[in-house]
């Protein structure tokens, strides 16, 4: 808790460069942003969730981070890292995060670009959500898919009628990014 | 170079149309004669052969030839009377000392003239009288020259020996006697001879037209630089004794000699000392009258001296020139023999520099200036004088700002001394008058701190004390606190850069003011650690602030006064002497400061005492300036003390401990009976950090808190009571063999101690491992506290490691040479040595948790170190630095090595390795 009542200095010099160039309403705004995701990055760290984990990307801009989702045990994803993108809205947490998928995966509520149908990060998002909800939520939809609302009918199909199939589509389609 | 023989061409050319190229050569009268003739052929052109056998008048004359040939003849006559001899310049040089009676009448410049030569020069003055104006103008032209040439025959060449000669002393005075003689040998003949032949109204012009002749050889053949530096070195010489600037001098070096003339019954003196302690009526008179002796003589003699300058001369303007700049620096002279570092309280020196300024100083300018005036002075009147009041009101100022320059020199020792030196700072008051003599100060004193106080070799306390004293000494200065904002910007500035700064000014708030006053009667600069004025300003400052309530928005104030001019746009008047506000003010946010004192607060409170009313008062009045809800936590803890106490009896009455509650105790651990047991009940969420040793406590003081615990939690249900073992305070009573022990002690030290409790006879020995294994402890803390039994007597080092009880006390000759004692002897007999390894081991184990500490703040830089490399990849040490440069909140604080040294120790643990590129990459 200590560490969110020194935000305010620590942001400072990377919030104020950037919000230099920009507007005054904005400026506000992307500071409070900033100041958000670094509570968020802290809990993150300060109590991390097995099989999931995050961190802002190296451009030193918190508004685009890495994740990384590692498949649950008892599901076809048992044992594989997938990587996901977050874009944060200059007006997160009142607009939910872009979440892509970054390791190409099959399933059946994501798309072969990685887009994710999750109804929390569409219409369902609400400010209390945080990183970690959500990866905590993808989680989850890697062992529970929606099939009612299949981007990938085809997964959703084989996931009903053949699980040793689903699985070898998904090993198949499985690709670790950590050699690029 | 190519230019030089035309330019002394030339250079000869213009000096050659001032002074005759001839001049050189003695001229025969005849020849001037002659020339005359011509003249005399060219003025009256008509011509007669009518001879005359003496030198009658020429108006009884009308022929112009007998005019013509009686001209001749007096002509000759005159100037082989007039013509000086050439005697050199020796004979000068060695008749100067005498009254020149002797060398006047040796170069025959005393005899009268002969009844014919005396018609003669008649004859030639009196031509003048009536229109023939060329030949007397003639003669005295004719004499000019002869001056001339004689000067630059005679006396050139030696008078430039003289003045290349090495400067001695009185070197100027000698060439100006020398010349004095010269002078009176040319012009004895023509005051006493010819003068009085010519009419009254012409004497003076004629007298000016020869002085003007003479001044000129003189200036021509003597250079004015070299003069000019002479004639510095002689008037600074005699000014200094004049002026007093000597004695002063002289005084301040024999000063701890102690006063033996101070007995005198009022003595003149310029000292500022002597003139303060004086009454206001003799202050009037003690530069006026009784002057000392020597210096009446130095002043005749300077002004003799002067007399004789402006007679060959080297007076006038050029002269002022010289006195000016000499006095100039007097002045400055003066100014730093009378007041440096005279800075006591009540000043009165502005008064003594005016007073020293108008009857010292401008005595001697007008006297001095009264000699050597410029040449043409038209006709002064009689009494006016060449100092007008105004002159002296300028010099009077001009004085004030040297002091004020000396007093801004030494500025920054006066705040040093501060507030011995108060009186300093009313000096600089006069000087602080106007917009530029204020930026002066303030530039001059910015430089000077930065020199000598902001730099790391100043410790905090050093320069916070300063900042104090610098608020107090500018407001007296500058009420308005235009200075003050201008000078404390740096010193802020600098300050907000210190790791220490809040810790010092929180550790001064707390510290007890009466301990000091006891121990620092005057509130001398606190040398110490803490700064416990700041104590004393706190409980001040609110009296103060309690009386005088005024804001710049009280418009009934009819004394406002805008801010000065040279206010900064940024200037705002604060409190300015409170000196509270402005350390406060230091930091951008209260948090710091209100965390820092958080955690001060909580240590000063878990130690054991009566009461914290010291506490309290700090804490109501900082509230004051803080407001109530910023101090909330530590509101919340006094209040965590104050209930513990009540909490403490109910519980223990409701526990049946109710043994008589004889004084706060944390733990109590008397063998015999039962322990009694006080807590200290904490609001874990508004305490700060604390950081705690934790190791097993005896049974049977852990049976009584389980007791205690349950006591409390059906006293405030929801809560809950966890155990801080590593906190508190223990009296502990030992039996031993021969003696018994009381003393408090630390909870751990108590621990160890127990542990050796046993009933058999033989002393129980025990290492450390065994201990810390026994009482989870960490080995340090073990040894520590060991060591400390050692210091006390009451265990003993067998081997290393290994304690055993000192059942009794070795005596004398028990520690006798050989036995198993010897080793004990050798243990035992620095006691001294074993305190202080105590203490060190104390240290180390003090160091230890704090090694801990950083390693738990370590263990969150490798969460993010983890986070970083699980979703970018491997990445290379630099980029790890940077990234957690970015995200840690707070900075991060190792530099690139300590994390390399960190990283290094995770490949080793087999958490890193290190992939192609020096990229680290996490092992899965």
């Amino acid at each position: 808790m200590d560490y969110t009542m020194e935000d305010t200095q620590n942001s400072a010099p990377d919030a104020l460069e950037a919000t230099k160039l920009n507007s005054s309403t904005q400026r506000n705004d992307t500071q409070s942003v900033t100041k958000r995701l670094q509570a968020e990055l802290m809990q993150l760290m300060l109590s991390p969730s097995p099989g999931i984990s995050a961190f802002p990307d190296a451009d030193g801009n918190l508004l685009s981070w890495t994740a990384t989702i590692t498949g649950p045990t008892e599901t076809p994803y048992d044992g594989l890292t997938l990587k996901l993108s977050f874009a944060f809205p200059n007006n997160y947490p009142y607009s939910p995060p872009t979440v892509l998928f970054k390791t190409p995966i099959y399933h059946p509520n994501v798309d072969f670009s990685g887009r994710i149908c999750l109804d929390i990060l569409k219409d369902k998002w609400s400010a209390v959500y945080n990183v970690q909800s959500v990866l905590l939520s993808l989680q989850s939809l890697l062992g529970e898919p929606n099939n009612a609302s299949p981007l990938n009918a085809q997964a959703a199909e084989i996931w009903d009628s053949d699980q040793e199939e689903f699985k070898r589509h998904v090993l198949a389609r499985h690709k670790d990014l950590d050699d690029e | 170079m190519l230019s030089t023989a035309p330019l002394v061409a030339g250079r000869r050319r213009v000096f050659g149309s001032v002074f005759s190229p001839a001049s050189l050569e003695a001229r025969p009268p005849f020849a001037s004669s002659y020339d005359n003739d011509q003249n005399l052929t060219a003025s009256f052109q008509s011509s007669s052969t009518v001879q005359t056998d003496s030198f009658a008048p020429p108006y009884q004359n009308a022929d112009n030839t007998s005019t013509r040939q009686a001209s001749k003849e007096a002509w000759s006559a005159a100037t082989a009377y007039l013509c000086i001899p050439d005697r050199g310049f020796t004979h000068i040089y060695e008749s100067r000392g005498t009254d020149g009676s002797e060398a006047l009448k040796d170069s025959s410049r005393l005899s009268p003239p002969s009844k014919e030569t005396g018609e003669a020069l008649a004859y030639l003055t009196a031509s003048a009288q009536h229109g023939q104006t060329s030949g007397q103008k003639d003669l005295f032209e004719w004499y000019g020259d002869e001056m001339r040439r004689h000067f630059l025959t005679n006396l050139r060449g030696g008078l430039h020996e003289l003045l290349k000669s090495s400067e001695e002393e009185g070197l100027l005075r000698t060439i100006v006697d020398c010349l004095q003689l010269a002078r009176r040998i040319y012009l004895a003949p023509i005051v006493h001879y010819v003068m009085p032949l010519i009419p009254v109204a012409e004497q003076g012009r004629v007298l000016t037209q020869l002085q003007r002749v003479f001044h000129t050889v003189v200036s021509y053949s003597l250079s004015w630089e070299h003069i000019a530096t002479l004639l510095a070195g002689e008037l600074a010489r005699d000014a200094l004794v004049i002026l007093g600037i000597d004695t002063l001098l002289e005084n301040s070096e024999s000063e701890s000699n102690g006063h033996d003339g101070m007995d005198i019954d009022r003595q003149y003196s310029v000292s500022y000392e002597y003139w303060v302690d004086a009454s206001p009526e003799t202050r009037a008179l003690i530069m006026i009258e009784g002057e000392l002796p020597h210096i009446t003589v130095t002043r005749d003699q300077l002004l003799a001296f002067l007399n004789g300058l402006q007679l060959v001369g080297f007076g006038g303007d050029k002269a002022q020139k010289v006195f000016a700049s000499v006095m100039n620096i007097m002045m400055s002279e003066f100014v730093r023999a009378a007041y440096n570092k005279r800075w006591k309280r009540p000043t009165a020196v502005a008064q003594h520099l005016r007073h020293w300024v108008e009857n010292v100083f401008s005595r001697l300018a007008v006297q001095v200036l009264a000699i050597i005036h410029t040449p043409p002075v038209g006709n002064p009147l009689p009494g006016a004088l060449d100092v007008s009041f105004g002159d002296v009101e300028q010099w009077q100022e001009i004085a004030i700002a040297r002091l004020g320059a000396l007093r801004t020199s030494e500025l920054f020792d006066v705040i040093v001394e501060w507030p011995l030196s108060s009186g300093a700072i009313e000096d600089l008051r006069h000087f602080t008058t106007h917009p530029a003599a204020r930026t002066h100060v303030t530039q001059t004193f910015i430089v000077l701190l930065t020199q000598r106080l902001l730099h790391p070799g100043a410790s905090t306390v050093q320069i916070l004390q300063l900042y104090i004293s610098i608020i107090r000494a500018f407001h007296l200065l500058d009420p308005k606190g235009v200075l003050l904002d201008r000078i404390a910007r740096p010193i802020r500035r600098y300050l907000r850069e210190r790791d220490d700064t809040v810790r010092v000014i929180v550790g001064g708030l707390l510290a007890d003011p009466c301990a000091t006053a006891a121990t620092e009667p005057s509130s001398m600069p606190s040398s110490g650690e803490t700064l416990a004025e700041l104590a004393t300003e706190l409980t001040r400052a609110h009296q103060l602030s309690l009386n005088q309530n005024k804001s710049e928005m009280d418009w009934n104030d009819m004394n406002w006064m805008p801010d000065p001019v040279d206010a900064a746009p940024d200037y705002r008047k604060s409190k300015s002497s409170d000196v509270i506000d402005s350390l406060i003010s230091l930091f951008d946010s209260k948090e710091t400061f209100v965390k820092e004192l958080q955690t001060l607060l909580g240590d000063r409170l878990l130690q054991k005492r009566e009461d914290y009313d010291q506490e309290i008062s700090v804490l109501e009045l900082l509230k004051v300036r803080f407001g109530d809800s910023a101090l909330q936590a530590c509101e919340v803890m006094l209040r965590d003390i104050s209930d513990s106490r009540r909490v403490d009896a109910v519980v223990r009455n409701d526990q049946g401990f109710n043994k008589p509650p004889s004084r706060m105790t944390s733990r109590r651990i008397p063998r015999p009976d039962i322990p009694e047991l006080h807590t200290k009940i904490l609001s874990r969420f508004f305490w700060p950090e604390i950081q705690d040793q934790e190791f097993k406590i005896p049974d049977e003081i852990r049976s009584m808190q389980e007791k205690y615990s349950a006591g409390f939690e059906s006293l405030k249900q929801s809560r809950k009571l966890t155990w801080r073992n590593g906190l508190g305070q223990v009296a502990v009573e030992l039996e031993l063999g021969d003696r018994t022990f009381a003393e408090e002690v630390t909870t751990w030290q108590a621990t160890i101690i127990y542990a050796f409790q046993g009933d058999s006879e033989e002393p129980i020995t025990k290492t450390v491992s065994e201990l810390a294994s026994a009482l989870e402890m960490t080995v340090p803390l073990v040894r520590s506290a060991c060591l400390f039994w050692v210091s006390k007597r009451i265990l003993a080092e067998t081997h290393r490691d290994s304690f055993r009880v000192l059942e009794t006390l070795p005596t004398e000759n028990e520690q006798g040479p050989g036995g198993d004692t010897g080793s004990m002897a050798e243990d035992e007999a620095p006691v001294g040595d074993a305190a202080a390894a105590a203490e060190a081991a104390a240290a180390a184990a003090a160091k230890e948790t704090a090694e801990a500490a950083a390693m738990e703040k370590m263990n969150l830089y490798w969460q993010f170190i983890v986070g970083m490399l699980t979703n970018q990849g491997a990445m290379p040490l630099q980029r790890i630095v940077m990234m957690l440069k970015i995200v840690v909140p707070g900075g991060f604080p190792f530099s690139n090595e300590e994390l390399r040294e960190f990283l290094a120790g995770m490949v080793t643990r087999g958490k890193l390795e290190i992939a192609s590129g020096g990229n680290y990459k996490l092992v899965h």
